[in-house]
């Protein structure tokens, strides 16, 4: 779906001579700089190294769980409220808040899945000048100096992490306006003057602390945005000695290793609806979520920052002195414009551990359906019945697999979501049992604007239960979108999504089936007429402002639409939900994709980095709009982009309204060709994919990696952003260039072999390895050492090959070795996590290759069986035999092809499921 | 288990076993391919393979001729014999894959779909479908020939109508001939009327040429014939010509302000009188002529519009048809333009017409409208109708 401008009758006609002044990019003037934004001026105008906080030790407090510690500003005698917890998992949590707020301040609630578990604390050293801490067994501490206020975490000599080190803390505390103070003291209530009370005591020292501009009030273009509390900004300083590269913070359509911001604007994470976006820029995008990961040969950590106002965050680097040796260090500061300050530093020392440290948090990508790992076949807009029944038809003409097809927002009766457009799609059952009829699903969009039409239903009964968020007189909050006026639902209370989620029950979204999934657009949320394209920041949600929610806004829309399609299972069936706008902890609900992207290679590059920086923070299940959205790709562009496509987690065509059709058979016999086989090569290894799912589902580990994930000692791919891992084991390399010949693909690991998957030609790794490309290359490798399976029959759909054989790709190490793992379960349900499952591991060592159960209590039967075996790296055998659970052996044929060292075992047909070993002689 | 389970499994094995003993997926044409012999040669010669691997559910052949029956090759192919409707292939992806793709339900013999045998339905509609279409056909046909006759019979009114007003500009013609030298000769009294009455103009007053030239008509003349003497040759077609022209003319301006000398001069008066009725005569029927000329170019460039090797499609011509798709409401009026109108009641011009746009082996199967007004950022609009 596109941004505001594009489609508003109403605005169209006023802004066409802007529209064509700016020619295709971004119109930089709506949005804001962080000049424009007052709070982030105010704070980023503090300069380093003047903190006029100091830690109050002999307020120091230890509990079981945890250490308290008052902060006072010497400037205003405000006090802070310091909150220290040791969690398990090698993690420490650090909460700053005020110690009496006039009022409370919001804290984010539904990120972490549940209370962190802690483990005690321990002060081993105190003096006047500050308190150790032991951070466990090992030689971590935790250090607390008290003037300035600081704090290092350290590991043996090495300090890991300091915080406030530069003394960027500023807590601008909640205060009343001046003006109205005498009004609101004769006014206001018991707390309150009680409150002032206890602190014109406390403050007798203090300094009257002048108003700035932009704290009261603050207008952005013709926006005015009222603020009733003042300001309530925070910032904190973090500085990584030892560290030159970190990464996370999305969305940016930016470079994978995070820039210094020094001289320009900071990375910023602030939910908005982005027109026509433009590449290399820290501009905000959809979605955000606070999570920065810092990277050395020696150590992985990452810290989150539990904050869901607009925030932006300024990355430096300067020299530290570590050790006696000058070593480049990296300053991190975040702002932002309310709620408190929740940081978690996660210590790793690993990136396995970071990310499951953060997995621990905010919780695991969810397991998708196999089917959504599909391809996906989008437009805006499949135009009526008959329109979606050729585009199906012609699937199976050009024999293209594919899994679901989506409608835009021109399916529903005028823009009403939950309904469906009476002319164009008037038998929506009937359609989608077409669908299923050959195995295939549907996704329709269902966005949180809400049209406002007294003879709307879901309109009706929002406003009758007062759901809709409240603008700052108390109305309900109506904003310009799709359908015009429109309401938007307050997500944030809980009886909202509760209601919300019972809309998808079969009976109440009339013509919905099984088969029907959905997409929540324009979340972030996306309000035409109000600043920035999004909401007021003044509008209310119940007790709070939009101001203090504005990021999670998104992450609650999908919440309770993955709520709904589980529910209206009964609770058996695994969800399917694409969202735009996302924060910390929205793995949890489905997928995203990258927005409004365009027909352009500079697009098609930068949805590598892109989804790499997403999968770093929880969130694998990530694509770009195949093809891109705006303007028309070349063929060439749409055929690289497909090649692409195939190989990164969420793999969907979709394409702007005004743009030409492009399904794949409309650019001549051979694209068509190339499409298949690029989607082909998709499903072919869905089992793949979905036991990486599995595997992120379980443990919070990325589905598409950079290489440094898995090599984080090899300097050389901390920055490499134009190949990815898939796992550990497939290696990819897209081409993302015009009329390219070759590319130069680095193959890490030092001894380690890879093998083209194609080829099956060997390579050694560690070095740069130049590829001669023609259009249908894909470089892909598998890493020698592992085994990848497959299914090879390819059919209509992925549930058309559900009982299909699998191929095993045995691809041996330079040691002779290889491992791997075969996940099957229904595909669809949550009964794996009854155990209703098969898991294996399949290992290779010493001429035997063996299947053995990697969850001996797990129940699953399955219909498939191993077809046939391919080793890759091996000399000839003599004999081949299979030796099954029962002890029986048998003679298996096999092929071998000198040349490619390529051994080809023909049908082994034991069940997938059963015990088994293969002897190479 | 019951007996009759136990019956139908046998049934069920028995069938089973029967259809084993031939090669499944193939046509009787492919039979002598799979011969059963020991080995089996793999369609393209590539490779010799023992007998019992065809149809085992594991692709040895390139070409993938060694599973017809199973889905086990990438590009295979699962032969539908379809008894009672059509035999057809279906690529081998298809076999077993839980859609019944075969209307005899053989491309599912081991999966969880239901097939049920349709091929005697489907080949009994489609044998109705082809009586019907015969029947459409000779309706069509039957149609076709009322039209080319009707066309024919328009053809010939439309030829009638064209001789005929090339008739009437013939008489026309003669008359403006007869007019321009009646004009001539009523000029020429006129200046000799003119002569008459004012030997020489007044000295006292100077006066405009125009008004001189009026004052000339002052003299008694002959009076002009009427028009109803002119008619009396020419038919009642060009008559009808000539009113229809009178009436659209202009009314005559008010008179110029007279000189009461001329006026009172009966023969002068007359003179003038018969110059200017002369001269409006021949404007008149100028006019005519033309605009008969114009309506005669019409109706050729109509006639020579391309109505089909039998004129069948000369019925259409100055007829329109509407058609409503949600919103809109088309208008086509064939061999003229194409309209939409919008519920709001706007309308836009799709397209005028231009030519037949069908291919060549079926040029009357497409009309092609052109000039449409341009869509947003588009060229101007092209339109073809099927």
């Amino acid at each position: 779906m596109a941004a505001p401008i594009d489609r508003m009758g109403l605005l169209l006609v006023i802004l066409l001579p802007v529209l064509f002044s700016i020619s295709h990019a971004v119109d930089r003037s709506n949005f804001k700089t962080c000049d424009k934004s007052a709070f982030c001026k105010r704070q980023r105008d503090v300069k380093p190294g003047q903190s006029p906080y100091r830690a109050l030790l002999e307020t120091l407090e230890l509990s079981n769980t945890r250490l308290t510690l008052q902060l006072i500003n010497d400037n205003n005698k405000v006090r802070l409220l310091l909150e220290l917890y040791r969690l398990q998992g090698n993690m420490t949590r650090v909460k700053i808040n005020e110690l009496k707020p006039l009022k409370p301040r919001y804290e984010v609630p539904d990120v972490l899945v549940k209370d962190p578990p802690t483990e005690p604390l321990s002060v081993l050293d105190r003096d006047e000048n500050g308190v150790v801490l032991s951070l466990g067994a090992d030689s971590q501490r935790l250090i607390i100096s008290a003037r300035p206020f600081r704090l290092d975490i350290v590991d043996g000599p090495n300090v890991l992490l300091s915080i406030n080190s530069r003394g960027l803390l500023v807590f601008e505390q909640l205060r009343l306006r001046k003006d109205t103070k005498s009004e609101t003291d004769s006014e206001g209530g018991e707390d309150v003057e009680q409150n002032v009370a206890e602190k014109g005591e406390e403050e007798e020292e203090a300094k009257e602390e002048e108003d700035q501009p932009g704290m009261w009030e603050e207008t952005f273009k013709s926006h005015s945005d009222g603020k009733p509390n003042g300001p309530t900004s925070i910032s904190l300083d973090f500085s990584f000695p030892g560290v030159e590269h970190v990464y996370g913070i999305p969305e940016h359509a930016d470079t994978l290793k995070l820039k210094s911001t020094e001289g320009g604007d900071p990375y910023r994470l602030y939910n908005l609806d982005v027109f026509q976006y433009e590449l290399n820029n820290p501009m905000a995008l959809y979605g955000a979520v606070p999570v920065l990961l810092s990277h050395t040969a020696e150590r992985t950590m990452g810290i989150f920052w539990l904050n869901a106002a607009e925030t932006w965050v300024d990355i430096g680097s300067s020299a530290s002195v570590q050790g006696g040796s000058e070593k480049s260090q990296t300053d991190v500061r975040w702002i932002s414009e309310s709620g408190i300050i929740d940081v978690f530093v996660m210590l790793g020392p690993r990136p396995t551990d970071v990310f499951s440290q953060y997995a621990s948090l905010t919780g695991t990508q969810s397991f998708p359906p196999l089917a959504a790992l599909a391809y996906h076949q989008c437009r805006w807009n499949y135009n009526d019945q008959e329109d979606v029944k050729a585009v199906d038809d012609g699937f199976d003409e050009h024999d293209i697999p594919y899994d679901f097809i989506w409608l835009d927002i021109e399916h529903t009766d005028g823009k009403r979501y939950f309904t469906w457009d009476p002319l164009k799609f008037s038998q929506p059952r009937e359609m989608l049992q077409n669908l299923m009829d050959k195995k295939r699903k549907m996704v329709t969009i269902v966005d949180p604007h809400i049209k406002v039409d007294s003879g709307y239903k879901i309109h009706k009964e929002i406003s009758s239960k007062g759901f809709y968020i409240k603008n700052k007189d108390g109305g309900d909050y109506e904003g310009w979108c799709w359908p015009g006026n429109a309401g938007y639902p307050d997500f944030t209370k809980p009886e909202m999504r509760a209601w919300w989620a019972s809309m998808f029950a079969y009976d109440q979204y009339e013509g919905s089936m099984e088969n029907l999934y959905t997409w929540n657009d324009m979340n972030e949320p996306s309000v035409f007429n109000g600043p920035e394209v999004t909401m007021h920041k003044d509008a209310v949600h119940g007790a709070w402002e939009h101001r203090d929610v504005h990021n999670l806004y998104g992450f609650y829309v999908q919440m309770a639409t993955a709520q709904g399609l589980i529910q209206r299972s009964g609770g058996v069936e695994r969800p399917f939900v694409l969202t735009r706008a996302f924060f910390a902890g929205s793995q949890r609900y489905g997928a995203v994709w990258t927005g409004d992207n365009a027909a352009e290679w500079g697009h098609l590059k930068m949805s590598i980095p892109m989804c790499l920086s997403l999968g770093l923070v929880g969130i694998s299940f990530c694509g770009a709009d195949v093809g891109g959205f705006f303007k028309t790709p070349s063929p060439e562009l749409l055929v690289r982009w497909y090649q692409a496509g195939a190989y990164q987690p969420f793999f969907r065509a979709h394409a702007h309204l005004d743009t030409p059709r492009r399904e794949p058979w409309l650019f001549g016999p051979e694209n068509t060709a190339l499409i298949r086989e690029a989607v082909r090569q998709r499903y072919t290894l869905l089992p793949y994919w979905y036991q990486l799912f599995y595997h992120a589902h379980r443990t919070g580990q990325p589905v598409m990696r950079p290489l440094w994930v898995e090599y984080p000692e090899n300097a050389a791919t901390f920055a490499i952003e134009d190949e990815f891992l898939l796992g550990k084991d497939l290696l990819v390399h897209p081409v993302t260039d015009e009329g390219s010949r070759g590319v130069t693909a680095y193959l890490p690991g030092d001894g380690e072999v890879w093998y083209d998957v194609h080829t099956y030609k060997k390579h050694q790794g560690n070095q740069n390895l130049y590829i001669p490309v023609t259009m249908n290359s894909i470089p892909v490798f598998q890493r020698g050492g592992s085994v990848i399976s497959r299914k090879e029959r390819v059919r209509r759909s992925s549930l058309c090959m559900q009982d299909d054989p699998y191929t095993l790709y045995v691809a041996v190490s330079a040691q002779g070795t290889a491992e791997g793992e075969l996940y099957i379960d229904d595909g669809h349900t949550f009964n794996y996590e009854k155990q209703q499952f098969i898991h294996r591991r399949l290992t290779f060592a010493e001429g035997t290759l063996s299947s053995s159960n990697l969850s001996p209590d797990s129940q699953f039967s399955t219909a498939s069986w191993i077809e046939r075996v391919v080793f890759m790296g091996v000399t000839k055998p003599n004999t081949a035999t299979l030796r099954t659970a029962d002890g029986s052996e048998s003679a298996l044929e096999f092929e071998f092809d000198p040349s490619s060292e390529l051994l080809s075992l023909r049908k082994p047909g034991v069940n997938a499921g059963a015990e088994w070993t293969i002897q190479l002689r | 288990m019951d007996m009759h389970h136990i019956a139908v499994a046998v049934i069920i094995w028995a069938a089973v076993f029967v259809e084993s003993r031939k090669i499944r997926g193939i046509s009787i044409s492919y039979k002598r391919f799979y011969k059963e012999r020991k080995s089996f040669l793999c369609i393209d010669g590539s490779k010799l393979i023992p007998f019992e691997q065809v149809n085992d559910d594991y692709c040895d052949c390139a070409d993938g001729s060694d599973e017809p029956g199973t889905a086990a090759c990438p590009n295979g192919h699962f032969y539908c014999a379809n008894l009672g409707f059509r035999p057809h292939h279906i690529q081998s992806s298809r076999v077993n894959d839980g859609i019944c793709d075969c209307c005899d339900g053989s491309d599912e013999y081991n999966s969880s779909a239901h097939c049920q045998n349709t091929c005697r339905n489907l080949g009994q509609k489609e044998r109705a479908e082809l009586e019907e279409r015969m029947r459409r056909l000779n309706e069509g046909l039957l149609m076709k020939r009322q039209l080319v006759e009707e066309g024919a019979d328009v053809w010939r009114e439309k030829q009638a109508e064209l001789s005929e007003l090339q008739k009437v500009a013939e008489d026309l013609q003669i008359r403006l001939e007869y007019l321009r030298k009646r004009k001539t000769e009523a000029e020429a009294l006129k200046e000799a009327a003119l002569a008459a009455a004012h030997p020489s103009p007044p000295p006292e007053e100077p006066r405009s040429p125009i008004r001189a030239e009026i004052s000339l008509d002052d003299h008694d003349m002959p009076k002009p014939m009427q028009d109803t003497d002119l008619l009396i040759d020419t038919d009642a077609r060009l008559q009808q010509w000539m009113e229809s022209a009178e009436k659209r003319e202009e009314s005559p301006k008010d008179p110029e302000a007279r000189d009461p000398a001329t006026e009172n001069d009966p023969d002068a008066k007359a003179a003038m009188e018969a110059a200017d009725s002369a001269v409006a005569d021949l404007k008149k029927s100028e006019e005519a002529y033309q605009r008969l000329q114009m309506e005669i170019r019409e109706l050729e460039d109509r006639l020579a519009i391309d109505f089909g090797s039998e004129r069948e499609f000369l019925f259409l011509l100055g007829r329109c048809f509407q058609i409503i798709a949600y919103e809109y409401t088309y208008t086509i009026c064939p061999f003229n333009q194409v309209t939409q109108k919008s519920q709001a009641g706007t309308e836009v011009l799709l397209g005028k017409w231009d030519a037949w746009g069908g291919p060549k082996d079926n040029p009357y199967g497409m009309m092609k409208y052109d000039r449409g007004e341009p869509c947003w950022q588009d060229p101007p609009g092209l339109l073809m109708y099927g």
